[in-house]
This record gives structure tokens, C-alpha cells and sequence, in this order.
């Protein structure tokens, strides 16, 4: 634990270690919470912000390749459903959790290039596909499925995103990645 | 039900006060009060909603020291604005251009947001083959994309050449991407046409185009190219029915036959022709004849396969701009999918004058960006403002439980409210108020001001009021003492409590019982809410203008000039407790 805090908000209590198989790559920084009791799983050259939270209680988490996760996400959450499954949450290659996201644990599955927005809710069960956008504040109730390439805006709305710039999104993606190496100084060491 | 903040509403004197003084229905107590001088006014009544306005939404006219609201102002437009560049456009381009910004400011049609020019890069060729050493594509495509909903115009098929100007471009181009021509460039080819091939030329190409693309602004043009000549010149040939003798009273040819029918004698023109000529509407696609195409089926079979919500809702197909280069009424959208960028409304920057004496009362700056004002006189510098909480007084067992703002009122329950005035000007002020014993309306509450005239002192500097705490001081103790006993007590004519420019009074209302006796109707919306019709009278010595500066000896220096105004107002306490 740090020695002293700086922050207003109330401090978060740390759990159970959980064990974790991070790949070489990763930038992961020390402030950032993980906890549980199952299997934690960080792919090549994905970001974890500080005081992102990774909470394995409810199953596993699995983060594919070149993932952002923003500060004070919430990565299986155990909502009012309460789900144990074994596979909490998985999130695709290329995936951007965005500030305050919170997804909730129970096999929720968010696909290859989408972006969850700020301050979204996603619930247990939910699929969500490839290439999705979601806007910020979005929640998506628990067992929803979303097609590719939806974006979900406004209150609810749905359209699909015909602008075909997914490989662009991913280079661009990229580039952010290289860049976050070199401000978020990386203690993978201190989870294993 | 919705807690209630104690508001307080100030009614304009340009409503018809007469008219608001009777209550709307008999059976309230008030109608029995006949024709007062000054009538009671109603806050209930339907027309009394009109005239109420916040402090904040008034303003002050100097020359007729009396309040203007926002309906009796006349306002004047300064200036017109883009909302999303910043860009001033002078009012005669408004004429010409329309409304709209005529730049590269575009609304997404689907979710609103602002559209932002990007370029799309094209994907390499074949990635086997060799890319130059200079990669960089020399013809950059632009499309218009939402950075919200990821709406693309390349989803009705626009893309641009150029990143500014899009307006112009957009004017050009139709769904899809077909290109068409605007009204000045088919002027040009009119005239080109005309230059070398005659009149005959430029009939038969304008016939020729007809069929294929008859859009909007081509219909228009055409159609009124094809009046203009039937006014001017109405005998041509191939008219149908002239031998019949129709009279044709708009021709001008016609009439003035006719006039010199009724003048008679030498005064007719013997060159004017004789034949009287009918006008004739549009027979062909070239003289803007649009053929109806009533057979909607593709239009059907496409809204049976697609979702509701691919359909374009009324208010999409209301922002759209009319659509220049589609057919009349057949081409509006329908669908989602063929909905074009939206460009943005002009705003304006309005300067606002008194109706009366067309003294200006507030003019902001002529530049866009800056959002100050050159002239501002609000009501807030010179009415006092009234601010009302609810007192609570120990009732004989014990000490007085903590207010909660909002809370309901008891019937039958005296309660008390402070009221505090403060004087926003610079001489000392004297307020006299008016309540009437029982408010209007269906269930009166009883209203006691407690105080009803007092004096406010003037609106000095704090650094006076500091230096001159140090005599006062001692007084002030003496008054605070005296305050501090008397706290508990609530005085008939006294005032509950006093500061540099403010005064605070005691009102004391017994709210009236809810309770419907048989036959009466049901409860209408808000008619729970205590309201108190208070009529304010604030009088003040002011300094006369610079009118008199130059008047005759005997006049004092400074001449002082007794001042009133008088209006009233709603004090909006809470809402009364039901069953």
C-alpha cells in the first residue's frame, strides 16, 4: 500500500490477490486494483490506467491484445444478478474501456474494436460485438446482444457504422499504445 | 407531490391589470369584494400566468422609471451569427444566401451534433506492389462525419473535393453522388445558348433537359421563366382559346385595352393590338410542368421491408433544408438513409428598446465573441429583490424544530415566513406593502405582513460600512441586543431584523384547509400552492437629471427629486398539505 494518501475519495479495500498471467508486453500501473480469487489474463502490449479495477470474485477476467483500460473502470462487477461463471469478462483485441465504464461479471463478452464510453454500464451476460461505439453513459441492460458495428447513442438509439474505418481505429489504437508506455511507468511485478 | 422553493414573481404593468383582478370562477370569496380601487390581483387567473416574471427575467426603462418585461419590449436585431463558426454575416447577405450558414457548419441529421470535415484516406492500392517513396495520395477525398453517432456522408454518397466551401459544393452534388447543376450555372448556360444559338436554342434545350433531371430549383426556374413570358406577351402563337375572347385581366396588354376602352376615342393606341391574348399554364416538362408520379409501390414494398426506425421521424424531415436538387414533394426523405447534413441556423444578437419612450434598455456588443453588453439595465439594479425562508418560532413546549425547505404546509396551522428586501440602489429606500387578508382563489389562506412599511438604507460601499462600523458599533450592539430578546417574539410593526442594505420582515399566514365539500370539483393542478398577491409601493429621493443643470438661481446644488413605483407580485410560499 502507498504511505500516504492524497486522495478525497474513500479508500478502496484491497481484496484477495488474485493469480494472474501477464504477458511481457503489458503496461500495467501500481495503482491499479486487482483482486479475486480466479484468474486474471492480460494480453500483449494492453494498458491498464491507475485505479483501474480488475475484480475476479466472479470469474475469470481475460484482456485480449492492445487494450486500453481507462482509470476507475470496473471490471466484473458483481451486479444485482450476482452471476459466478467461470468466465467473467473477456474483452476482444483492440478494445478501449473508456473512464468510470463498469462491466458487470457473468460471462459478458465485449468484441474485437469497440470502445465502451465513459461512464457506461454493461450488464452481466451482455454480448457486445466487433467494432461496436459505444457513447458515453450508455447502460446496456444485462443478456442484451449487440451486432457489429452498432453505435449506441442518444437514449438507447441504434444504428449501424457504415464509415469502414476499423483498420484505421486499430492503427490509431496503436500509436496511443506507444505512447501510454511511456507515461505510465509499468510494476507488473507487483501482481504476480 | 413535487416539493415547493418559495418563489417570488413580479407582474409587468403592461398587462391589463383590470382584467386580472376578477377571479375566474364565482364561488371564490373575493368576488364578493365588488370593484376595489386598485382590483386584488389574482394570481390564479388564466391570463395572470403571462404577466408574472422572475427578478431576473425583468428589466428597467430610466426614462419612464418603470419595468419592462420580455413581452412589452421591442427588440432590434444587431447582428447575425453562425452558432458553430463564430462567423458574422451582414444582413443583406441574408436576402440572398437564406437564413443558414453558408460555410462548412453542418448538423448531423440523425443525432444533431456538429459534422466535422475529414478526409478519408484511400486504402493502398495492392499492397503487393511497390508504394513510391512520396506515398501520400495527390487527390485527398473529404466526407462530413459526426463525432457522436459516427454518421458519415459517405452514407448517401458525398464525398468532396475540397475541405472548405462545403456548402457550395454540397449544393452541387445529390444523394448518391451525382452532380447537378445550380440555378446561376444554368443562368449561364441559358445565356451562352442564347448568344449563339437565339431564343429557338434556348427553348429547345431547356425542353431537352426537362425530362431527365426536373428538380426543384429547375421546376421553379422554369415555371417562372414560362409566367414571365405569358404576362409580357400572351398572343403567341400557340395560344389555345384567345379566339374566344377569354379575358385574360392580369395580361397588361389587357389592360390596358380595357382602359382605353373607358378613355376612349383618340387616346387609343393604334399600334396595340387588337386580339385580346389568354394566358396558358405549363404544357410541357420545359415550361415546369411537373407530371405527378402517383405509383408509390416501390416506395410501399421499401417501408414494408425496412424497420420503423429507419424511417426518418417528423422532426428530421422538419430540420431539413428543402432539397434543391430533388423532384417537388416525390423527393422529400423518407428514410434515414437519405437524409442530408443539416446547416446550421443563424443566431442573432438583439438589442432591446422600451416600447414607450424607445430609450435603449440593453445592447450587447456588435462583436460575436464577446459576450458582454454595452448597455444593461436590469430590474435587479433597482427594485428590490425579495428572498423568503420559513421562520420557525419555539411554540410554547420547547424550542423550534429545524425548517426543511420545501416541507408541506399544515392546514389551520399558523405558519411564519421571513421576508427579506434588499435595496439594490444607492439611496435609501421605503417600502410600503399591501397584502389582501385573504389570498384569492378557492381556498383562502389568511395573510398577515406583520410590518408593513419600513425604510431599507442605501446600497454603500462595504469599506463605508466598515469604517463607519467603529462609531456604530456600540449602537449595534445596544440593537442586536435588543434583537436577540425580541427574536423569539414577533412584533406587530416591527421588523424582524436589519443589515447594510437589507431588511427582513415577518409575515404570518394561516393556510386554508383542503378539504372539498360535496358538489365542489376536484383539485386542480397547483391550486394547493399558498400564494400571496403583494403589492409593493417603493419610494426614493433620486438625483434629478442633467436637464436642469442650467435652471435659474435659487435651486439648491443638488436638486433631490421624490421618486415611486409601485407594482405587484406573487410570493410563492409552498404547498398546503392535503386530506
Amino acid at each position: 500500500m502507498s504511505s500516504k494518501r492524497h486522495s478525497i475519495l474513500p479508500a478502496v479495500s484491497a481484496g484477495p490477490k488474485p493469480p494472474v498471467q501477464f504477458s511481457s508486453s503489458i503496461t500495467i500501473a501500481d495503482s491499479a486494483l486487482l483482486t479475486g480469487t480466479n484468474l486474471i489474463t492480460i494480453s500483449s502490449e494492453s494498458v491498464i490506467h491507475p485505479r483501474a479495477k480488475l475484480d475476479s470474485l466472479a470469474g475469470r477476467i481475460t484482456i485480449g491484445r492492445r487494450c486500453v483500460v481507462h482509470e476507475r473502470t470496473m471490471l466484473g462487477v458483481l451486479g444485482t444478478s450476482g452471476k459466478v461463471t467461470e468466465q467473467a469478462v473477456t474483452l476482444g483485441d483492440y478494445v478501449t474501456v473508456e473512464v468510470a465504464a463498469s462491466i458487470e461479471a457473468g460471462n459478458t463478452i465485449i468484441g474485437e474494436g469497440s470502445t465502451v464510453g465513459v461512464g457506461s454500464k454493461i450488464g452481466a451476460g451482455a454480448v457486445i460485438g466487433k467494432h461496436c461505439t459505444l457513447t458515453p453513459h450508455t447502460e446496456i441492460p444485462a443478456g442484451e446482444i449487440i451486432p457489429d458495428f452498432t453505435v449506441i447513442y442518444s437514449n438507447g438509439m441504434k444504428r449501424i457504422d457504415k464509415r469502414g474505418v476499423a483498420d484505421l481505429k486499430n492503427k490509431g489504437q496503436a500509436r496511443q499504445i506507444d505512447v501510454l508506455k511511456r507515461m505510465i511507468p509499468s510494476t507488473p511485478a507487483k501482481f504476480t | 407531490m413535487a416539493p415547493l422553493n418559495p418563489y417570488t414573481y413580479i407582474q409587468c404593468p403592461c398587462s391589463d391589470s383590470a382584467s386580472l383582478g376578477r377571479p375566474s370562477d364565482a364561488t371564490s370569496p373575493t368576488s364578493a369584494d365588488g370593484d376595489d380601487e386598485d382590483n386584488t390581483f389574482d394570481p390564479r387567473a388564466p391570463r395572470a400566468n403571462f404577466s408574472l416574471y422572475p427578478l431576473e427575467y425583468l428589466l428597467y426603462c430610466e426614462d419612464c422609471h418603470q419595468i419592462r418585461c420580455p413581452r412589452c419590449i421591442t427588440e432590434e436585431i444587431a447582428t447575425y451569427f453562425c452558432p458553430s463558426c463564430l462567423f458574422e454575416v451582414p444582413s443583406s447577405n441574408l436576402k440572398s444566401e437564406g437564413n443558414r450558414c453558408t460555410r462548412s457548419c453542418f448538423q448531423c441529421p440523425i443525432c444533431i451534433g456538429p459534422l466535422s470535415v475529414t478526409s478519408i484516406e484511400t486504402p493502398p492500392s495492392d499492397p503487393t506492389l511497390l508504394a513510391p517513396d512520396h506515398a501520400a495520395t495527390p487527390h485527398s477525398t473529404y466526407s462530413l462525419i459526426c463525432s457522436y453517432c459516427n454518421w458519415s456522408s459517405t452514407e448517401i454518397g458525398i464525398q468532396f473535393d475540397k475541405p472548405n466551401s462545403i456548402h457550395a459544393q454540397l449544393a452541387k452534388i445529390r444523394n448518391g453522388g451525382a452532380s447537378r447543376l445550380t440555378a446561376k450555372e444554368r443562368k449561364e448556360r441559358r445565356k451562352e445558348l442564347s448568344h449563339r444559338g437565339g431564343e429557338a436554342a434556348v427553348v429547345a434545350a431547356s425542353e431537352a433537359s426537362g425530362g431527365q433531371d426536373m428538380d426543384l430549383e429547375t421546376q421553379f426556374a422554369n415555371l417562372k421563366l414560362f409566367y414571365n413570358s405569358q404576362l409580357a406577351d400572351p398572343n403567341a402563337e400557340d395560344n389555345g382559346l384567345s379566339s374566344l375572347g377569354d379575358l385574360g385581366f392580369s395580361s397588361p396588354s389587357s389592360l390596358s385595352r380595357i382602359m382605353n376602352l373607358y378613355t376612349g376615342g383618340k387616346l387609343h393606341d393604334p399600334r396595340a393590338k387588337s386580339k385580346l391574348g389568354a394566358m396558358r399554364e405549363a404544357i410541357t416538362a420545359g415550361e415546369g410542368l411537373l407530371e405527378p408520379n402517383l405509383d408509390e409501390s416501390s416506395l410501399i414494398s421499401q417501408l414494408h421491408q425496412s424497420d420503423f426506425l429507419d424511417t426518418a421521424s417528423s422532426t428530421q424531415i422538419c430540420s431539413q433544408p428543402p432539397n434543391l436538387g430533388e423532384l417537388h414533394l416525390h423527393g422529400a426523405a423518407r428514410f434515414n438513409s437519405s437524409l442530408r447534413p443539416v446547416p446550421y441556423l443563424l443566431r442573432t444578437k438583439r438589442s432591446k428598446r422600451c416600447p414607450v419612450c424607445r430609450h435603449i434598455i440593453s445592447k450587447p456588443e456588435a462583436k460575436v465573441q464577446t459576450t458582454r453588453f454595452r448597455i444593461r439595465l436590469v430590474a435587479g439594479s433597482y427594485i428590490p429583490s425579495i428572498s423568503i425562508r420559513r421562520l420557525n418560532l419555539p411554540g410554547p413546549n420547547g424550542p423550534a424544530a429545524p425548517a426543511i425547505l420545501g416541507d408541506l404546509l399544515e392546514p389551520l396551522k399558523p405558519v411564519h415566513f421571513l421576508l427579506t428586501f434588499k435595496n439594490p440602489i444607492f439611496e435609501s429606500l421605503k417600502v410600503t406593502l399591501g397584502a389582501p387578508a385573504k389570498t384569492p382563489g378557492r381556498f383562502p389562506s389568511k395573510v398577515t405582513v406583520l410590518c408593513p412599511q419600513f425604510d431599507i438604507d442605501a446600497n454603500t460601499d462595504v469599506w463605508d460600512e466598515a469604517l463607519k462600523d467603529n462609531d456604530r458599533e456600540s449602537s449595534n450592539r445596544s440593537r442586536r441586543r435588543a434583537g436577540t430578546e425580541s427574536q423569539f417574539q414577533v412584533e406587530v410593526g416591527k421588523i424582524w431584523e436589519r443589515g447594510r442594505n437589507w431588511v427582513s420582515i415577518v409575515v404570518e399566514v394561516v393556510p386554508a384547509s383542503l378539504k372539498l365539500e360535496a358538489g365542489q370539483d376536484v383539485l386542480k393542478e397547483d391550486e394547493d400552492v399558498l400564494e400571496i398577491p403583494m403589492f409593493v409601493r417603493i419610494e426614493w429621493e433620486a438625483e434629478n437629471g442633467g436637464e436642469d443643470a442650467a435652471s435659474g438661481p435659487g435651486r439648491d446644488k443638488e436638486q433631490k427629486e421624490k421618486r415611486e413605483l409601485a407594482y405587484w407580485c406573487v410570493l410563492g410560499l409552498g404547498r398546503i398539505r392535503q386530506g
